[in-house]
């Protein structure tokens, strides 16, 4: 793999030669391999090297989900007050590397796994930390993507279509990938349309997996980057904010969201720095609407193992693990819990 | 099977979370043995109480589908008959009672639909008792998972 990546580096580097070496496949990315690499090479300044992170289209996962449009997202961003990795490279050809691929240069120096976030290393800045990533929230929800090139390849939807569409689009979802029937993921289904939200203030960016655990962050309370636009779109921003808050990473099951801040406090540095409110019948609305779309997700990981389209085995954990646990937090949601 | 499934399941979870991942090489390979490791403590759990589990809460839903045919329209309640009158599972493969269990909780969506849109005190009662089977089908399914 090392060699084709290099021959595939060369001329867009402008490289006689190409050495990539330290390749390593990154644990966790349940919808894209995701792989690390340092390539070097001579070129016009001299000898360079620069580490680059690989996101390549397995033949099924966790999600299926357009490259072009998550590169859009992250090209879109790249320069702005949120920050995220430079892209360089998208490549829609699946026979160079077995899949659909693209090329970004890696952000060095930080964590990203939420378990590293609990340390008690991390204690002193975790509110740091939470502050910066609901501020870059707000900035996502404010960002004007008119001139960029998320207006080529994402669809806007009037505001009072922005809950219906998204509904829409995970309900399908579930129905094509429900192995068993889903009798409290359909009760919720039918409560989200009989009591639909306002619309929002604004069609916004809404990143669609925006949480701790897809952002990079540092010992001094810095988050470097924000990763992860697989599922990102235009709607409600509200959406962003509910999911961050979705009992699946709550990962002290503290009910803190990310187990870093309290939803009230997530709630007022988002507004601040977005000038948005938070409405409670809109905040509940897509907190429940997270969860049908996370069980959308877990039923999807389901049925890719299932069929045999995959042997990943983070699709059954997450199946054992999720698909219970994410039906108890819609019964709560739903004001039905034990 | 001796020893148990469920021990032999138990002893694999022991080598690959101990064994197998402390000697892989890279981050990816040990979480993957993590992952096969979470899988069989799944499976150990499930082996023994899966069938049980199925056919009790086929038989659970089926008495509530059979109370819910007053307050059903005619062409619902003529499905619910024929669910019921095909629930048993034609043997006691896993596979089998699946695809029973499958069956009658695909026709309580329904039912549950059309009783949540009816405004009377059996309907209501109906719709509390829906409710108490799917909280009860969440606690079915707990698992224990490191």
């Amino acid at each position: 793999m090392e060699e084709v990546i290099a021959n595939y580096l060369r001329p867009r580097l402008g490289a006689d030669t190409v050495r990539v070496s330290h390749l390593l496949r990154i644990p966790g990315g349940a919808s894209r391999e995701t792989w690390m690499f340092k390539a070097a090479w001579d070129a016009g300044q001299g000898r360079q090297a620069q580490e680059f992170i690989l996101r390549k289209d397995p033949p099924a996962s966790l999600l299926d989900t357009d490259r072009e449009t998550e590169y859009a997202y992250y090209a879109s961003f790249f320069g702005s007050a949120v920050p995220v990795p430079r892209m360089r490279w998208l490549e829609p050809d699946g026979g160079v590397l077995g899949g659909p691929f693209f090329i970004m240069e890696r952000i060095g120096g930080c964590e990203a796994q939420p378990a590293a976030l609990m340390e008690p290393r991390f204690e002193p800045v975790r509110p740091t930390i939470a502050r910066r990533m609901y501020e870059l929230l707000a900035e996502i929800a404010t960002f004007d993507w008119t001139a960029t090139d998320i207006a080529r390849v994402a669809d806007a939807p009037s505001p009072d279509r922005c809950w219906s569409r998204e509904l829409g689009h995970w309900e399908r979802i579930i129905d094509e990938n429900e192995l068993s029937p889903q009798p409290i993921v359909r009760a919720a289904i039918r409560w989200l349309r009989a009591n639909p939200p306002p619309p929002p203030a604004r069609i916004a960016v809404v990143h669609g997996d925006y949480r701790v655990g897809n952002f990079l962050y540092t010992a001094e309370g810095e988050i470097r980057g924000v990763l992860d636009w697989e599922m990102a779109h235009l709607g409600d921003p509200m959406e962003d904010l509910a999911w961050s808050f979705n009992e699946s990473w709550q990962w002290l099951n503290d009910g803190r969201p990310g187990g870093i801040t309290t939803v009230e406090e997530a709630c007022a540095t988002w507004s601040a720095g977005s000038g948005l409110a938070v409405d409670g019948d809109a905040l509940r609305w897509w907190r429940t609407f997270c969860d049908v779309k996370c069980q959308g997700i877990w039923l999807t990981g389901t049925k890719t193992f299932h069929d045999g389209r995959s042997d990943e085995l983070i699709l059954p954990v997450i199946s054992y693990r999720l698909v219970n646990a994410q039906d108890e937090a819609l019964l709560r949601s739903l004001g039905r819990g034990a | 099977m001796r020893p148990d499934p469920g021990r032999v399941l138990m002893g694999l979870t022991s080598k690959l979370a101990l064994t197998v991942a402390a000697d892989c090489r890279t981050p990816f390979g040990q979480t993957t043995a993590g992952h096969a490791a979470a899988l069989t403590m799944v499976l150990a759990q499930e082996v023994d109480r899966l069938p049980e589990r199925l056919y009790r809460e086929t038989e659970a839903v089926s008495a509530i589908l059979e109370d819910a045919l007053p307050l059903l329209d005619r062409t619902l309640a003529a499905r619910v008959r024929e669910t019921l009158a095909n629930r048993t599972s034609p043997d006691l493969r896993i596979s089998s009672l699946q695809a029973a269990n499958d069956a009658v909780r695909a026709v309580l969506v329904d039912v549950h639909a059309a009783v949540e849109a009816l405004d009377s005190a059996a309907a209501r009662a109906m719709n509390e008792r829906i409710w108490d089977e799917l909280r009860e089908s969440t606690r079915r399914r707990h698992v224990v998972m490191a």
